[in-house]
């Protein structure tokens, strides 16, 4: 069930979804789906080892680091006091990382940053440089374009491309 | 993936090449389109002979004097090649420094407020003069504001960030007005009072009425204005059955009628009686001096509750009315 914070104010989401074959772990903002019988391993961090892992930051910092060393992934006041639509920007979450991860095979393992300003949509991401410019132009457009009519508001896509993974922690 | 890449790429280069004009090496100085990848000297795994050069970031090409607004006009999201400020972001591991820009999640999650700077603020505010309208100058004191403008609205507006831009908290009006504004009389004021019960306050004379029963916040403002109405209207007709007010229900203590102007008239005809004087009126007896000190102090012990004053007011007038002094 969702944990709801009480301070601050743009707040996140962080929760556990339960599914019957898949579940769908949402651990510190990294989605992923795996049956409920695997082995959870990696959900609160990376282990420590000889320094031969390179992780990005966010893989490296488990879910308990969220608000110490980590920010949140999806900025939205549905978690407030008295604020209505939580579950919904939650179900919106999980459907839009599992989209970009989709439509841009080339991401990084970085999940993805939603942020909501008023009921715009505005989700950040990092890509590798795998494809052309054009190609990347083509897939923010069928997504926004796609997007913006589903849920009725402005989708807005924002790339930032490195040139190769940006390793967070080298101890690992 | 990279030789279906490959393929396209040339078979593109047949065809027209306004396509990539805006991506081309040949217009260096260009910088990239709003939403295009951030590029610093771009690499590929095949070195193709016409392969676009590398973007070098904006902020190498950036004035120490630009027009910082235009860079960042709205609310964007942070583009390490458009901020050319060395900025690191991250929990350092040991013996490290924190992540650099080009790359960093921490810095894409925060809100940032670049959009923000006092310059772009004063020229918001600039662009928001032509549309204010001064304050009317005749209206330079509370009193005067209260004195033309006696009900006071209050309605909530709620911003967030969501899939909806409605909010049924927003419908709530809230209507004050002070009863001494309002045309009443003494029974008008009375009636009107126990009409709304708790609404009223009585130490600051404010009447609140605060609708929420209609979905819209025009209709709860309509709603309000006429209770209101009614409420005022109501309270200057005098029913048949108020007539039938009983001491119980007065708001507070009269003098005239009550069981205490009797007892004191009954006590000083007695008085009267022993002392052989039978030629006493009734109405002379209750206007003298003694009497009258007696019912004031009586009227405001019985109002005001008892307190030091009103208990050594009471005393003194007793005492002088049946001449213990």
């Amino acid at each position: 069930h969702p944990a709801v914070v009480p301070s601050g104010l743009l707040l996140g989401r962080r929760c556990r979804g339960q599914g019957r074959e898949g579940t769908l772990a949402w651990v510190g903002g990294h989605a992923e789906s795996r049956p409920l019988s695997a082995p959870r391993t990696g959900l609160l961090g990376v282990r420590v080892g000889k320094g031969d892992k390179s992780v990005t930051y966010e893989e490296a910092h488990g879910p308990r680091y969220i608000a110490h060393h980590k920010g949140r992934l999806s900025l939205h006041t549905g978690n407030l006091y008295g604020e209505d639509h939580a579950a919904e920007q939650m179900v919106e979450d999980v459907f839009l990382q599992k989209f970009m991860l989709g439509t841009f095979p080339v991401c990084l393992s970085d999940p993805r940053i939603l942020k909501r300003r008023a009921h715009q949509l505005e989700v950040s991401a990092l890509v590798l440089r795998q494809l052309p410019a054009h190609k990347f132009h083509l897939l923010v457009g069928y997504s926004e374009t796609l997007l913006s009519p589903c849920y009725k508001r402005p989708v807005c896509l924002h790339l930032q491309t490195v040139p190769s993974k940006v390793v967070g922690s080298l101890y690992k | 993936m990279a030789a279906a890449a490959l393929h396209a790429w040339l078979a593109l280069q047949s065809g027209p090449r306004t396509l990539r004009a805006f991506c081309t090496s040949v217009s260096p100085a260009s910088s990239p389109a709003k939403r295009s990848p951030r590029t610093a000297n771009r690499t590929s795994r095949y070195e193709r002979p016409l392969r676009r050069k590398a973007l070098p970031p904006r902020t190498e090409k950036m004035a120490v004097d630009q027009d910082w607004p235009s860079v960042y006009p709205v609310a964007a999201p942070f583009k390490p090649s458009a901020v050319p400020l060395p900025i690191r972001m991250g929990y350092p591991v040991k013996r490290g420094v924190p992540m650099a820009k080009e790359g960093n999640l921490e810095l894409l999650k925060i809100p940032n407020f670049l959009h923000l700077t006092p310059v772009a603020i004063k020229k918001h505010c600039e662009a928001l003069k032509d549309f204010c309208t001064e304050w009317p100058a005749a209206l330079d004191s509370d009193e005067k504001c209260e004195k033309h403008f006696p009900i006071e609205i209050d309605t909530m507006d709620y911003v967030s960030a969501g899939p909806s831009i409605r909010n049924p908290r927003a419908r709530v009006v809230t209507l004050r007005v002070k009863l001494s504004n309002l045309n009443l009389d003494d029974h008008a004021k009375k009636k009107l009072i126990k009409l709304v019960g708790e609404r009223y306050c009585k130490t600051t004379d404010i009447l609140t009425i605060r609708t929420d029963r209609c979905p819209l916040k025009r209709q709860n403002y309509d709603y309000a204005m006429y209770l209101l109405t009614v409420l005022y209207h109501e309270s200057w007709k005098t029913e048949e059955w108020e007539k039938d007010k009983t001491e119980a229900d007065m708001e507070e203590y009269v003098w005239n009628n009550s069981s205490s102007e009797k007892n004191i008239l009954e006590t000083l005809l007695q008085m009267k009686a022993a002392e052989k004087n039978l030629e006493v009126n009734k109405e002379e007896l209750l206007g003298t001096k003694e009497v009258e000190e007696y019912k004031k102090s009586v009227v405001s012990l019985k109002n005001e509750g008892d307190n030091e004053n009103t208990l050594s007011r009471y005393k003194e007038s007793v005492k002088k009315l049946l001449n213990l002094m």
